[in-house]
């Protein structure tokens, strides 16, 4: 099942991924894809305009390596500046998935 | 999907984001492609399916490439800046660590700039501003030429057949001189100029106040006037209402129908009111007396060549009717600023070349002080070097010190500049026109803050490129050494040649201007100036009207002058040496025909008896005037000096010969009565022209309204002769209380201000040459100097194994006087190449003048080597053992 996401959810998910170590393009997507439970698939249309954006802002910065199988590619690492943005937006997320959840599982009618 | 080979190596040359994309996007679709072949999809299907998560893989490309794009540039600027920031951070600690070294680096390029500035703000004030009015450069002067004389007045007949025929000006004009005596309140003498209405039209400067005159006045014959700004202020306290009122000119009453520009006033002698010029028909058909200034505008588009060709056209028609007066007589088309400013033009240009020159010099050795102390540096910069700063970032931070250094000396420079603006404007030749107006406008700032860089860059690049080209480990290679970089230092011997080099070419210029000021010093001005007091008396028309009047006022104050003790000798003129040309008058000889090529036209001067004796004229031959020649009915006489007696009589003695000037076809015979020297009238610098001398008693018709009933009193005193201006005055006041006494001075003081234009160009570029010959003295003793430093172990082993103190004298001087004379070679050939542009400025003196290549060569010559002797007597003072000891 594919999931449309909110505007903002995917730059959060990266910064997520990339919390755990430099990774290349390919891994990003597959990630998000595994920890989501093969819930969530990222479109190749979406994530690396998202990578470069966030390059951008300074949040990632990337560096050509090797991969796991001996191939030239681009690893995105999160910054300083990342991660703080990271800290910020996952409680925010968080919070919010929250109230959501709370709105969706609510077993009583509010009383007006 | 594998990136071409040349995309890979472009990236040698930086970042290549649309590379970086490709290569990244290629990468995915490999590694999805794989692992959708693994689960078992062909190779084709694997392929659709990887690319559908891209739905359109180029758009993609696009953002993300523009993406990384704008990433690159922001990240260039920011580390631009930050770059930028280290280095000037950097360049001011470093200056500040050696503040004796900074404060004269400063201080020579605050005086160079400084100086630059304030000739070019003099430079921009008088040449390159365009001069006031409308399409200003369209105006020109139309002279009439008579032989080698190119600027000679024109005459009526001249003016209107140049206006009605020609057909390349939008208007023309007509002008002379004009004295006039306002008498509302303090009489006063004031100078102005009488115009035809197309003046107005010609130098159209809007009207401060009301109308200029027009041809609707003059031909209704009105008594108007046109008041300058400056005369509006100071006599009529800038009355607002004083259009339309009347004011008394030379005894007539005169209406003000306007008040012209300020912007008229250019020169010293910039007129205090106009009057209309009416010609009389008779004047119209005159083509034999000179005396009138005309300007033309230009139509638009057409250039001097054409109207000097059409006004050559319109000249020979005036010829064909008028062969005799015409004889050697053409025309000469010269443009307005050309006029107005003369040789100033051309002198101003050659004092910023002179100044720019010095500041060259200044930047040699600031760039040799520079490159001294990188020699201190090269550790320092070969650490940086080698912890990674760029040879590029490292020759930035080095030209970031120079510009620095020049951005605070030019700040300086400007204050100077200031100053030096304010001497220029206080001692620089008066006449000289706007140069009040010079200061530090716009585009003077402009000119400062672009010179500065320039400097900057320029003594900035020594050092800079050395770096650049430097082998950056060698020093470190070197071991524990601070420096011991290499004792002959190419470069600066380079740097040391060159301004050697431009400072030959600075001396021999004023050299040339030296000699040339010499040379007019020497040359005989005909009179004897010294002990000379002259005074303008002018006579109102109203009450002198006839020519009996005007001769009797004149008699009058020359006889109660001869009573005053101190007045050793006393007579008028109507023009002197030196303060005019006045008039000159075809003329003709009696009993010689006119004939092709012997046309005369002298300058024609009213004089009373003692005027020669007391002007200072030798007598050549026969007599002067004396009192009988001035009484009534004394038979006409004449003087005429040696060069119109060569022009008129060649070889023949011309005593009791005569001669009819003034008078046209109808002759008025007077006989010559005495030869008197030649006299340069027309300054120092011009040679002297034909004249001749009528009696003040015998005036050829209409000569004293010409002459507008003036004359100079002349006097020569017993004693020193200012203090007897105030007899003069009391001499005229005894005559005539009304009459105002103006343009009082001594012959000197006219003399001084005749010369005073080249002598302050002489003056200015001498102090310029001896800036540049100082600048470059001090060049050689610190090559000189750190040549004997780099060498003290090597003299110091040479005089332990026996070798003389003079030998090592020798070989510090030698190696000195090798660099001099190199540069002065160069110089010498330089001075040759360039001095050719100086050739219209120099009186008597070529280009080419020996005597100045020597004594420039010389100067620069004895002053190297004697700043070669202090560093090679320190040479020979050096101690052997220790010097040895301590390498």
């Amino acid at each position: 099942m594919k999931t449309e996401l909110l505007h903002g959810t995917l730059d959060v998910l990266i910064l997520k991924t990339l919390s755990w170590g430099p990774m290349h393009g390919f891994g990003v997507g597959k990630w998000i894809g595994q920890l989501s439970g093969d819930e969530l698939r990222i479109e190749e249309g979406s994530l690396y305009p998202a990578l470069y954006r966030l390059e951008k802002k300074g949040w990632i910065d990337a560096s050509w390596g090797l991969s796991d199988n001996q191939r030239r590619a681009k690893f995105y690492r999160l910054t300083a500046e990342g991660r703080r943005q990271l800290l910020k937006n996952s409680d925010i997320w968080s919070t919010f998935a929250q109230a959501v959840a709370r709105v969706l599982t609510a077993k009583q009618q509010p009383v007006s | 999907m594998s990136t071409p080979l040349w995309r890979r190596y472009l990236r040698f040359f930086g970042p290549d984001p649309a590379a970086d994309v490709d290569d990244e996007f290629a990468f995915h679709l490999e590694m999805r492609i794989d692992e959708l072949r693994a689960q078992g999809l062909s190779p084709r299907e694997a392929r659709d399916e990887a690319l559908r998560g891209f739905r359109d893989l180029q758009h993609v490309k696009k953002v993300c490439r523009s993406l990384a794009e704008e990433r690159e540039s922001a990240m260039r600027r920011t580390q631009w800046w930050s770059d930028w920031r280290h280095d000037l951070r950097f360049a001011v600690r470093q200056l500040t660590v050696s503040p004796i070294l900074t404060g004269v680096l400063v201080l020579t390029i605050a005086l160079g700039i400084g100086s630059t500035v304030a000739i070019f703000s003099v430079l921009h004030a008088v040449v390159l501003r365009p001069l006031p009015g409308d399409e200003s450069e369209r105006i020109v002067s139309i002279y009439e030429t008579w032989r080698q004389f190119r600027t000679g007045s024109a005459s009526a007949g001249h003016f209107h057949d140049w206006t009605e025929h020609n057909t390349v000006f939008e208007h023309t004009a007509a002008t002379a001189r004009g004295t006039y005596n306002l008498s509302d309140g303090e009489p006063e003498r004031v100078a102005g100029m009488r115009a035809t209405p197309g003046y107005f039209r010609v130098m159209h400067i809007t009207p401060a106040l009301g109308r200029y005159f027009t041809d609707a006045d003059t031909a209704g014959g009105a008594r108007v006037v046109v008041l300058s700004h400056g005369l509006w202020q100071r006599r009529f306290g800038a009355d607002p209402s004083i259009v339309g009122r009347s004011i008394r000119l030379n005894g007539e009453a005169h209406t003000v129908v306007g008040v012209a520009s300020p912007d008229y006033a250019m020169t010293r002698f910039t007129p205090q009111l106009w009057t209309p010029i009416v010609f009389a028909p008779k004047l119209r058909e005159n083509y034999g007396s000179h005396s009138l200034g005309v300007i033309g505008k230009l139509k638009a588009g057409v250039t001097r060549d054409a109207a000097q060709a059409d006004m050559e056209r319109v000249t020979r028609g005036i010829a064909q009717r008028q062969p005799r007066e015409m004889e050697g007589r053409s025309v000469n088309v010269v443009p307005f600023s050309d006029v107005i400013l003369g040789n100033i033009r051309a002198r101003l240009y050659v004092m910023l070349a002179s100044v720019t020159f010095v500041l060259l010099i200044g930047c040699v050795n600031v760039a040799n002080l520079l490159l001294a102390r990188a020699a201190t540096r090269r550790r320092e910069i070969a650490i940086r070097a080698a912890i990674g700063g760029g040879r590029w970032r490292i020759v930035r931070q080095l030209l970031t010190e120079s510009v620095v250094l020049a951005v605070i000396g030019g700040t300086a420079g400007v204050a100077v500049a200031y100053l030096g603006i304010r001497l220029f404007v206080a001692f620089g030749p008066p006449n000289t026109p706007r140069l009040q107006d010079a200061g530090l406008q716009t585009e003077v700032l402009l000119f400062a803050v672009g010179i500065t860089l320039l400097t900057g860059l320029v003594f900035g690049m020594a050092p800079a490129l050395r770096a650049a080209r430097e082998n950056l480990l060698t020093p470190l290679r070197e071991g524990g050494k601070t420096s011991l970089p290499p004792a002959r230092d190419r470069l600066r011997g380079v740097l040391v040649v060159g301004e050697i080099a431009v400072a030959v070419v600075l001396l021999v210029g004023a050299g040339l201007f030296l000699r040339s000021a010499w040379r007019l010093q020497q040359v005989p001005l005909g009179v004897d100036t010294s002990r000379v007091l002259t005074a303008r008396v002018a006579l109102s028309p109203e009450r002198y009207s006839g020519d009996e009047a005007v001769a009797d006022a004149f008699r009058r104050m020359i006889e109660e002058a001869r009573a005053m003790p101190g007045l050793q000798r006393v007579g008028a003129a109507t023009n002197i040496p030196l303060l005019g040309a006045g008039p000159d008058s075809g003329t003709q000889i009696e009993g010689k025909p006119f004939t092709p090529g012997q046309a005369l036209s002298p300058l024609v001067r009213l004089v009373t008896d003692g005027y020669v004796e007391a002007i200072g004229m030798p007598l050549a031959r026969g007599r002067t005037f004396q009192a009988s020649d001035m009484a009534p009915g004394a038979s006409k006489v004449v003087m005429i000096n040696e060069q119109m007696a060569r022009l008129a009589w060649p070889g023949e003695d011309p005593i009791g010969k005569r001669l009819s000037a003034w008078t046209g076809d109808t002759a008025e015979w007077r006989e010559v009565v005495g030869i008197v020297g030649d006299v340069r009238s027309l300054g120092a610098d011009t040679p002297p022209q034909p004249e001749l001398f009528m009696s003040y008693t015998q005036p050829p018709p209409q000569a004293w309204p010409f002459f507008q009933r003036s004359m100079a009193l002349v006097a020569r005193t017993a004693d020193e002769p200012t203090p007897h201006a105030s007899t003069l005055r009391r001499v005229v006041r005894s005559v005539d209380a009304s009459l105002p006494v103006y343009d009082v001075m001594t012959m000197d003081e006219a003399l001084g201000d005749d010369g005073a234009g080249p002598r302050f160009n002489t003056w200015l570029l001498s102090l310029l040459a001896l800036a540049g010959l100082l600048l470059a003295a001090i060049g050689i003793y610190g090559v000189i100097t750190y040549f004997v430093t780099q060498r003290i172990p090597e003299i110091g082993l040479r005089l332990a194994l026996g070798a003389t103190p003079r030998s090592v004298l020798l070989m510090v001087i030698r190696h000195g006087a090798v660099l001099a004379i190199v540069g002065i070679g160069i110089g010498l050939a330089g001075a040759l190449a360039t001095t050719r542009t100086l050739t219209t400025m120099l009186f008597e003196v070529t280009a080419t003048d020996a005597p100045s290549y020597a004594a420039g060569a010389a100067a620069l010559f004895t002053t190297a080597l004697l700043a070669c002797a202090v560093p090679a007597i320190r040479a020979v003072r050096v101690n052997p053992m220790r010097s040895l000891t301590e390498s």
